[in-house]
């Protein structure tokens, strides 16, 4: 089993010490949660993972695999996916396309094969459509195919971020605070998914601020703050912990 | 292939055999050469689409490849004689050569400064015809000579247009409905997420930025030919300008807009011939009118329209993920 790794990274921002040598894996089949006040660096981690920003110290693995210095690109190649903060979708598109548009990496043709439109492109356009369609089904956006992106409410332009992500057959999906504008029902919903992906054995990290969505969907949760790791566990020993409830939770 | 989508594909046959027809049918050879101009403008602005409309790179500077075209064409098939195939052949792919020396440093900057970038390019053009007048005949100008039978007349050299501009089209629209199309709109209104799937957005400006210079190259070779004349004066800068704006007149991401922008544009000043002084006023008026009114371009008006006019669907369905079937999506598209 190979796992998605942060080992002792290190992010610098000018003086200030955005993350200080934190470790954390995310194993295939499992929910990792990533809580901690505003500020701890949360989705600095995520974004280094993903490698919009370089490590300063330290090194991103997957399995033996050194990504510390591989691009964006090269590791969505490799299987990590992930979603934003605030979702990042193409509004003039439809919601399958904006779905087929995390089929990239799958279609090897290129600009004069797509220009003249040669058979391998079709046949290559009706596979991603097929499979993006079956994963938007699956997520429940099945009636929405068709519709512009702009037109998507909070939560379904959620969903379609996932779908997107997961339409790149990732190996792991890094979620930016899913449940961020959600409502009650939306949310459970979501947890419905993000168990299905686990159950696919997919690695999910999962960065969030509802705790108590995280606490009833994770395997593990790490702790930030002040852009160091206070406590790791599963969630019942990270809910107790007293230096966890003090900078976090409360009492 | 289903019904909703036979119908515009009938449309554009129709279209495409009134227009093949045009030499059998237009009111005078005027007319003629006025729909060859439109062709020859509608090839740079096709390839420029892929840039500006889906790419979201503002070049206005291709009326510099344009005139390289142009130039490379006169020389070539004028001066040395070579034949007129294989000189629209060496400007396609000399605007493409320029396209990637261009396009090389420039398209790695922000926006805006692409767009100077791109300026300053269509100005160093356009003084380098000038300077270097042996070649070019500096300010006195080339004669170019046109293409053999049974493309010699103004009918078959507008049929000879019109193919060309066909094919080019049909590249076009297949770029833009395939993943590289979605990946282009993507570079253009979310680098960020392009990056997350693993669009190389660098690599992707780059080609079609060539493939742009390929067509204006072509273009140029063309309007050359159809001119049969050319001075430095007739590749002004605002001509670059025109370009961009036919595109945006008739609006981004999409390809029968920016046709019929072009159409439009290159028709208008000759429509309102006893208004010619002001033709410019139009194009100022047409563009302030455009971008107010319908900033989405007037390719995208009939279906604002269609959707104000269509009752929306009052019943809003739930969002309800289905788990067995998602994990059934995931499991099927599992790699091996």
């Amino acid at each position: 089993m190979t796992a998605l790794v942060a080992a002792g990274v290190t992010k610098r921002f000018g003086g200030l010490t955005a993350l200080a040598a934190v470790s954390l894996d995310v194993q295939p089949g499992e929910v990792h949660g990533l809580i901690g006040p505003n500020g701890s660096g949360k989705t600095t981690l995520l974004n280094m993972l993903c490698g919009y920003y370089p490590v300063d110290e330290g090194a991103v693995r997957i399995g033996e695999e050194d990504l510390s210095r591989a691009s964006v690109q090269r590791r969505a190649a490799v299987g990590i996916a992930r979603t934003f903060q605030k979702p990042r979708l193409l509004p003039t598109q439809t919601v399958l396309e904006n779905a087929m548009l995390g089929g990239w990496r799958d279609t090897r043709t290129g600009f004069l094969a797509a220009a003249f439109s040669m058979p391998r492109v079709r046949a290559e356009q009706r596979e991603l459509r097929d499979r993006a369609q079956a994963v938007l089904e699956g997520l429940g956006l099945g009636y929405a195919l068709k519709h512009r992106a702009q037109l998507l409410d909070h939560a379904e332009s959620r969903f379609l971020e996932i779908g997107r992500a997961l339409v790149l057959r990732p190996r792991f999906v890094l979620l930016d605070e899913p449940a961020g504008g959600l409502t009650g029902a939306e949310i459970e919903r979501l947890g419905i998914v993000i168990r299905t992906l686990r159950d696919c054995g997919i690695g999910v990290l999962l960065v969030e601020h509802h705790t108590e969505f995280v606490f009833g969907i994770c395997d593990r949760v790490t702790t930030l703050n002040l852009g160091r790791m206070i406590r790791h566990g599963t969630p019942h020993e990270v809910r107790h912990d007293p230096e966890v409830i003090r900078v976090y939770l409360g009492s | 292939m289903s019904g909703t989508s036979l119908r515009p594909m009938a449309g554009s046959v129709g279209v495409l055999v009134a227009l093949a027809t045009l030499p059998w049918w237009a009111g005078d050879q005027y007319q003629i050469h006025l729909a060859a101009l439109i062709a020859a403008w509608w090839i740079l602005v096709a390839g420029l689409n892929l840039v500006v409309g889906f790419g979201g790179q503002l070049s206005i500077g291709h009326v510099g490849l344009l005139a390289i075209g142009a130039y490379a064409f006169a020389i070539l098939a004028g001066r040395h004689e070579w034949s007129p195939w294989i000189a629209l052949a060496a400007s396609g792919g000399l605007g493409g050569m320029c396209g990637l020396l261009l396009g090389l440093p420039s398209l790695r900057l922000p926006g805006f400064y692409f767009a100077m970038a791109t300026m300053a390019f269509a100005l160093i053009v356009a003084e380098l015809v000038l300077a270097l007048g042996d070649l070019t005949g500096g300010g006195v100008g080339l004669s170019v000579p046109g293409f053999p039978e049974p493309f010699e007349s103004p009918a078959g050299h507008y049929l000879l247009m019109l193919g060309i501009a066909t094919m080019i089209t049909w590249c076009a629209w297949n770029v833009a409905r395939f993943p590289w199309g979605r990946a282009l709109v993507a570079i253009r209104d979310n680098p960020v997420a392009a990056e997350s799937v693993g669009v190389p957005v660098f690599r992707m400006k780059l080609a079609v930025f060539v493939a742009s210079g390929v067509t204006a190259g072509l273009a140029g070779a063309l309007f050359a030919s159809l001119q049969s004349y050319i001075t430095p004066d007739t590749f002004v800068f605002e001509l670059g300008l025109f370009f961009f704006v036919c595109i945006i007149i008739g609006g981004r991401g999409s390809i029968a807009g920016p046709l019929a922008g072009t159409a439009i544009l290159t028709a208008l000043p000759e429509l309102v011939a006893p208004l010619a002084k002001l033709g410019t006023l139009f194009y100022g008026l047409l563009l302030l009118a455009v971008v107010l009114l319908v900033p989405e371009g007037i390719g995208r008006l009939f279906q604002v329209i269609l959707e104000r006019v269509r009752p929306r669907e009052t019943a809003s369905p739930v969002l309800e993920p289905d788990a067995a079937r998602l994990a059934a999506a995931i499991r099927r598209q599992e790699r091996p």
